[in-house]
């Protein structure tokens, strides 16, 4: 629409959508585009929601013919199975099996992610370092991985890895501090002993001040120019203050060592083998996507930028970090999101391997008698949910770091 | 470009048009859609127009020409699908034995034209029944009240008389399920199997691994993964019949012998049909009765002269009596001699079971509970009249 600036008369014709403004007025209805364009958004609207009006009569009236419960009351119902590695019995009710589920999930993509970023990162830089047999290895992991379906590397790494490990029997017990075989592998693990409580107590006080302290002399840093050292004037003040507690508190954290009694893990924290191939399998595909979009963003920043840093007489290190890859992080972020929900799906395919997260559980549930439809409903509306939590977490940080144009 | 609006506000019309119909099509005729149970216009559904008459799974598998049978392509003697390619079993028999029973009037050829095999896993198979996609579910499932209940299924007649047992390695020393403290047990999901072993090992600290195919169950049976692997019975003969010779073949394994549930396995369908629901079921009663009388496969076609009527009566040969010669029609929606073209294919319960999993097979069960009634088993036909 044209701005009215003083003076000038306006021509109305130039406004007209159509022809013969002679009358300065609209032309009929069904020549007018504003109205075209409402009457066809409105026949949209009529038609999806005709469609979805079909489709959801037709679930419901085939459900009702065969007798099949159209209600969420099955939530309520006892399970009637156990999950490995939890409390959930068979009589606990589905919702708790359910939430179990979503539990090993969210331990998956918390894992996961941040291992899949650290990989990609290095594999994308590498892949442009000058070293021919490090940029050449890059190159074969990226290539391979990227290439093959996320499911067969699963069952490789479960089948021809995990599965390879020893038996219960022989399990590896490096330094007393860890048992693998291959059912589980178990870490040594914390307990909590008297002053427990206190010690975290004078911890998170103690992490309080460190961050006031980092404040302080970051911008004491750039109010004056010299080094803030921020880390080492916040840390070490920390650090001092929790190993003092530490021991004025009597060691209120004991080890507990993984030991194996017969058949039983005395000890320690005990992890599947079945979370770790998936862990493992889906980190190392998703990280080569991650690696090479990293690489592109890296190769799309301007060479003159690189040139400028050089000629400043910086290190390689301090060129990547200071100059490079801030500006290609801008680039590399918003589809580095996509492969983080890639991964947050493909964990479903961990059904494969009989490992208990939300997709296996859902569809035993189903398997057991209760209703698939109410049930599948909610498994997508929990992929969805972890989806677009990860999608808001990562654009808030994406919204600081937008390539802003002036 | 005012053209293209235009047209496209039609189109749009026409679409809304269309799916009005069609919303009334699919919800008066379930012929429309082939593998869709039909419309029996029952209590709680709002039929939109008139139901036509000759509705029902029976109409469209007539239509279509072959029935949809739900089944298994990995248990050794009850679904199993060999190198050939070929699924065999004692439940694809029953299958066959229906396809035969439907068809075997029209079609003098192979009656495996007249099967759509459709292999399921555990937990996709009730999903599978209740959408329509298949017909009937011939698949080693137990019968349950739950199933019976709700998740819509309706059980025929018991075919196999089974229950659960554990397997465990010949070399792992368990000789009862209460010794296996602290163990790893594999199990198939979704099936009754899990519910059983939960219940049974509910005061023992152990740990279940669900799988949803017995292929990844033996892989982590062979590995070590497992100290044991539960079933039902029938089942884990199979499987163990079927053990590889370099891993130790069928010695290298013993199953304990303790059966911790009751597992009836029968052909199932979905509810709402009853006309359906009784044609499957008078095929597997029509073999039971057959083995009764003793009507083989090999002298099915000797008995024109017989003076049984109860025999003449099962066969749908003429009856003459005092009023005159009839044939026999109990209205079920089968063909008169449908017992013939099922005999003819399959034989009658003693030969299936024979075949596929008795003493002479490699899975080796006896007749047990699943012997007829007249020699102390469980298996019974009412009378066909």
């Amino acid at each position: 629409m044209m701005g009215r600036s003083k003076g000038r008369p306006i021509t109305h014709s130039l406004e007209m959508s159509t022809s013969q403004a002679t009358r300065g007025s609209r032309p009929p209805f069904w020549r007018d585009l504003r109205v075209i364009r409402i009457v066809i958004q409105a026949l949209a609207i009529v038609v999806v929601s005709v469609i979805a009006y079909v489709l959801w009569f037709n679930l419901t009236n085939n459900m009702k013919r065969a007798g099949l419960s159209t209600s969420f009351d099955f939530l309520t119902q006892p399970l009637g199975v156990d999950i490995a590695g939890s409390d959930v019995g068979p009589g606990s009710p589905v919702w708790k099996g359910l939430l179990v589920g979503i539990k090993n999930t969210f331990a998956l993509v918390l894992v996961g992610v941040p291992l899949l970023t650290i990989l990609g990162v290095v594999v994308g830089v590498s892949r442009l370092s000058t070293n021919w047999l490090v940029a050449k290895l890059a190159a074969i992991y990226v290539e391979v991985l990227r290439n093959l379906p996320p499911l067969l590397i699963l069952f490789f790494t479960f089948n021809a890895i995990f599965l390879s490990l020893p038996r219960l029997e022989d399990s590896w017990n490096p330094l007393g501090l860890m048992v693998i075989n291959n059912r589980f592998v178990a870490i040594v693990g914390f307990t909590a002993q008297p002053g427990f409580g206190p010690f975290w107590l004078i911890v998170g006080v103690s992490l309080l001040f460190g961050v006031w302290v980092w404040i302080w002399r970051t911008a004491r840093g750039e109010r004056t120019g010299q080094p803030s050292h921020r880390l080492r004037w916040s840390a070490l003040p920390v650090l001092a203050c929790a190993v003092v507690a530490f021991l004025a508190l009597g060691q209120p954290i004991g080890l507990s060592f993984p030991v194996l009694d017969g058949r039983a893990l005395l000890g320690g924290y005990q992890g599947f083998a079945a979370y770790f191939a998936v862990l493992v399998a889906l980190v190392l595909y998703t990280a080569s996507h991650v690696a090479e979009i990293v690489r592109g963003s890296i190769q799309a920043v301007p060479k003159g930028q690189t040139e400028a840093a050089e000629s400043l007489a910086l290190t390689p290190y301090q060129r990547l970090r200071f100059v490079v890859f801030p500006q290609a992080m801008r680039i590399a972020i918003p589809p580095t999101i996509s492969q983080y929900l890639n991964f947050t799906k493909n964990t479903s395919l961990a059904i494969a391997i009989g490992f208990a997260e939300v997709t296996r559980i859902t569809f035993q549930t189903i398997g057991n008698g209760q209703p698939a439809p109410q049930l599948v409903a909610m498994l997508m509306a929990s992929y969805l949910l972890f989806s677009l939590t990860i999608s808001l977490v990562v654009n808030i940080i994406n919204r600081r770091l937008r390539y802003v144009t002036t | 470009m005012k053209r293209l609006k235009v047209t496209s506000a039609v189109a749009a019309f026409a679409l809304i048009l269309a799916a009005c119909t069609t919303a009334a099509d699919t919800t008066t005729t379930g012929a429309t859609d082939p593998a869709a149970p039909g419309t029996t216009g029952g209590p709680g559904t709002t039929a939109v127009g008139p139901p036509p008459a000759g509705d029902g799974v029976l109409a469209a598998v007539m239509e279509r020409g072959h029935v949809n049978c739900g089944v298994n392509d990995a248990v050794p003697g009850f679904g199993f699908v060999g190198a050939d390619g070929a699924h065999v079993g004692f439940d694809i028999d029953f299958c066959l034995a229906l396809a035969a029973a439907l068809f075997g009037d029209d079609n003098e050829g192979d009656i495996l034209n007249r099967v759509g095999f459709v292999t399921l896993t555990a937990q996709q198979r009730f999903t599978a029944l209740q959408s329509g996609e298949i017909d009937v579910l011939i698949r080693n499932t137990t019968r349950t009240a739950t199933r019976d209940g709700g998740e819509g299924a309706t059980f025929l007649t018991t075919t196999f008389y089974d229950g659960q047992g554990m397997m465990v390695s010949a070399d792992s020393g368990f000789t009862s399920i209460d010794d296996m403290t602290d163990t790893t047990i594999c199990v198939l999901g979704g099936t009754t199997t899990e519910l059983n072993l939960a219940t049974r090992m509910a005061d023992l600290n152990y740990t279940p691994q669900t799988f949803e195919e017995n292929a990844q169950i033996q892989e982590a049976f062979l590995a070590g993964t497992c100290d044991g692997w539960t079933s039902d019975k029938s089942q884990l003969a199979g499987v163990r019949s079927a053990w590889p010779e370099d891993q130790g073949g069928p010695e290298a394994l013993v199953i304990l012998e303790e059966t911790f549930s009751k597992e009836p396995l029968g052909p199932a369908v979905l509810d709402g049909d009853s006309q359906w629901a009784q044609i499957v079921d008078w095929v597997v009663l029509a073999t039971i009765q057959a083995e009764e009388f003793g009507i083989t496969q090999d002298n099915v076609g000797t008995f024109t002269d017989s003076e049984n009527n109860d025999i003449r009566r099962l066969l749908g040969l003429e009856i003459t009596t005092d009023e005159g010669t009839a044939v026999f029609d109990p209205g079920l929606g089968l063909p008169t001699d449908f017992v013939v073209h099922v005999i003819g294919a399959v034989g009658n319960y003693g030969e299936i079971y024979e075949r596929n999993v008795g003493p002479d097979t490699p899975l080796g069960l006896e007749r047990g509970v699943n012997a007829l009634w007249t020699e102390g088993g469980l298996i019974y036909a009412p009378p066909y009249r």
